[in-house]
């Protein structure tokens, strides 16, 4: 790709547009909103598509038809359910502990906010290009858990606490599994750069390279940033038929919109991190044969033939990674709601039991056989 | 002042006054999340500095393991909408005094310290490659030996623990 | 050896066992006309389809010479767990001089039936049965009391059995 246009080409071309008239501290300021805004916006309309597809595919699932009264098959029913929150009254319970009770859903939305800033949507897109990339996501996603611990504990009322405790107690167990398996590809790509990760799978994904451990790995993290997520079967942080809701049994109106909105946010940076480090981030399908054949359909999706276009309308092409990731992410987001209306709840101790006996050993043997795998110079 | 020493000092104040409100709170779960709000800070510092590494391992060890353990037991021993007690003039005093003197010794200790540039040394950029190397290195300046060691001792503590929680079974019992 | 053989097969069974779920919910959402059992209720009035054991409201059958089977035993009233029956009867005489008790009225509680089909199981000469129907909803609750048998209806007569002759 010489002569197409990139991704750096157009922040350049912005910035020295920026720099041309104002001074560079207010560039910089700029800058730093405007990405910020970007990168949330374009979660928020994920997030808005995913509680659509949520509703359809859970109906459709359970031999149902999901929502289809507000507007054409339902698609306006979250924007209908937004509102209904918005004109509720966001309670808060005498005896609850006030400033915590009302910080807690907003802690945890800027938490799962956070894991956004080293994910690359694209070549040259990345917010925060640095050399810490997936470690930083694990270490926010680990921070995740103290909002749900907040609620759990000022809401005062004991489904509550016992929800946040049950998270407390999955969130940290599931972490060591999550990270062992990303640890799996940060060994095979040799950084913990999300773009360095996804570039170093321009020759096929991970997960179709035929890597064994890499597919274990990809069915670990997959389980374990399910249960991270809190989503069903492991969500044992609001179980509904013993503990009302969890953690947000006392929030009401906006605020338990938050919580909601945070679920579907932490599932997003999930599949995200997935899709980066398995499934080959804006990657396109690259067939890893050596026949012609392979090569025309390699070339077609790199999207060589682009390259004589005049340079107007291979601006095209900037959508080309974006519409890959997308994909990609909904893809995950598909397994995710699948498993989700297929499995029934574990209990916490077969959770806990899951985890320990089953994922943590696999995975720890998953990762000895890569080591050894990338010791013996096997891996390509 | 440049951008980064206000920033500098903004997470400072932020870092001093969550650690005092985790002292004066006297709601103990306000206390804790002071305190994890503290470490942020702090791991907010080491972002400013560019040691990433050091910064996200600030938020996996303190904020993600040990204050997290220190909600839980909060939450095994404590009711919620609860204050603790006062405490008494003189236990006040005598920690009072105890803090401003090690307050005092530290800052003394650091006024005495000349930082001298070392010279012919050449910087080593702190990214997670040369961690690792450095970590795993037996040449001079390695530090194969502390981590090795440090190994030993969770080994052992995993071991202990895992002694102390274990169910006897039926025939060990009898 | 054998426990590590063990382990290693619990996982792999545990694995085709979701699947095999995973596969079902993958068909069910593929094929939606196939799959899809709810309806869409208010648009569909006028061709609905409720399935016929649906239980909605109990009846008590009327043949076309409007004669029921009650005898007025009363057996579906104690078998009702919400007391939502109330068999009235009633005393006439026969033409051959005996007393008898027939019945009266049919009293049925609506709004304080379940749906649970006891009176159903107990009734000896199976004169009621739950028919399907919905939308039993509406203003007024003492519409909701209804006498089951029609006015004018008596009891079918038993045809005649010829005693055995005893040999
Ligand atoms: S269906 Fe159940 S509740 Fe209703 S009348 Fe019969 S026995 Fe009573
Ligand atoms: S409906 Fe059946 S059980 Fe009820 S009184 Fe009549 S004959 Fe007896």
């Amino acid at each position: 790709m010489i002569s197409m246009i990139q991704f750096s080409d157009v922040t350049t071309w912005i910035h020295q547009l920026l720099s041309s008239c104002m001074a560079p501290w207010l560039v910089f300021l700029i800058e730093l909103v405007v990405a910020a805004v970007a990168a949330v916006v374009a979660l928020l309309v994920c997030v808005i598509i995913m509680v659509y597809m949520e509703r359809k595919v859970a109906g459709h699932m359970q031999l149902r038809h999901g929502p289809n009264r507000v507007g054409w098959h339902g698609l306006c029913q979250l924007f209908a359910d937004i509102i209904k929150l918005l004109l509720k009254e966001s309670f808060t319970p005498t005896r609850a502990d006030k400033l915590l009770f009302t910080v807690a859903p907003v802690l945890s939305l800027c938490v799962s906010l956070l894991a956004l800033a080293p994910i690359s949507w694209g070549p040259g897109l990345v917010l925060w290009n640095t050399n810490i990339g997936v470690l930083f996501v694990t270490a926010i996603s680990s921070m995740g858990v103290i909002g749900i611990l907040m609620a759990g504990w000022s809401s005062n009322n004991k489904y509550a606490l016992l929800g946040a405790m049950r998270s407390g107690a999955q969130i940290v167990s599931y972490e060591l599994s999550a990270g062992l398996s990303i640890v799996t590809i940060v060994a095979l790509a040799g950084t913990l750069n999300t773009g360095g990760i996804i570039e170093s799978q321009a020759n096929g994904w991970w997960v179709l390279k035929g890597h064994l451990p890499a597919i274990f790995a990809f069915i670990i993290y997959i389980i374990a940033s399910t249960a991270e997520c809190n989503r069903a079967p492991f969500d044992l942080a609001e179980a509904e038929s013993e503990l009302t809701a969890g953690y947000h049994t006392e929030y009401s109106g906006m605020q338990f919109g938050i919580f909601y909105l945070n679920e579907y946010i932490n599932m997003g940076v999930v599949a995200m991190i997935a899709s980066t480090l398995f499934l080959g981030g804006w990657q396109p399908f690259y067939l890893p044969f050596d026949f012609p054949l392979a090569h025309a359909f390699n070339d077609i999706m790199a999207l060589k033939f682009m390259e004589t276009w005049p340079a107007w309308i291979s601006w095209v092409s900037l959508a080309w990674p974006l519409v890959w990731f997308f994909g990609k992410l909904f893809l995950i987001i598909f397994f995710m709601m699948w498993f989700r209306w297929t499995f029934p709840r574990l209990r916490i101790d077969q959770l806990l039991k899951l985890e320990w006996k089953y994922l943590l050993p696999l995975s720890i043997v998953n990762l000895v056989i890569v080591a050894l795998f990338i010791v013996l110079g096997l891996h390509f | 002042m440049s951008a980064s020493t206000i920033i500098f000092y903004i997470l400072a104040t932020l870092v001093v006054v969550f650690g005092a409100l985790t002292v004066f709170s006297r709601k103990i779960f306000r206390a804790a999340i002071s305190l994890l709000l503290s470490l942020t800070f702090i791991a907010g510092i080491y972002f400013l500095w560019n040691v990433d590494f050091i910064g996200a391992l600030q938020i996996i060890i303190y904020v993600g393991g040990i204050v997290v353990l220190i909600i839980f037991s909060i939450f095994l021993t404590h009711h919620s909408g609860q204050s603790l007690p006062k405490a008494k003039t003189g236990k006040k005093l005598l920690s009072g005094i105890m803090a401003v003197a090690g307050l005092g010794f530290t800052t003394w200790v650091v006024s005495q310290y000349v930082f001298k540039p070392a010279p012919g040394v050449v910087p080593v950029e702190p990214s997670v490659h040369n961690i690792g190397i450095q970590m795993l290195s037996y040449s001079d300046y390695g530090y194969v030996f502390p981590f090795e060691v440090i190994n030993i001792l969770l080994l052992a503590a995993l071991v202990g623990a895992i002694v102390i929680a274990i169910k006897k079974s039926q025939d060990t019992e009898e | 050896m054998k426990a590590l053989y063990n382990y290693l097969k619990e996982v792999a069974f545990a694995f085709v066992s979701l699947a095999n779920g995973l596969l079902l919910t993958l068909k069910y959402f593929v094929t939606p006309w196939k799959s899809i059992i709810t309806e869409n209720y208010p648009d569909n009035r006028d061709h609905p389809s409720v399935a016929d054991e649906f239980a909605g409201e109990v009846i008590l059958i009327h043949d076309e010479n409007n004669e029921h089977k009650c005898t007025a035993c009363t057996l579906c009233q104690m078998a009702c767990p919400n007391n939502s029956i109330q068999i009235i009867s009633k005393q006439v005489e026969t033409e051959d001089g005996k007393k008898k008790k027939v019945l009266d009225q049919w009293v049925y509680h609506l709004e304080m039936c379940t749906f649970c089909k006891q009176c159903i199981d107990a009734c000896p000469q199976d004169a009621i049965k739950m028919i399907n129907s919905y939308e039993l909803s509406c203003f007024d609750r003492s519409t909701l009391t209804k006498v089951l048998n029609r006015p004018g209806s008596k009891l079918k007569e038993k045809a005649k059995v010829t005693p055995k002759v005893q040999e």
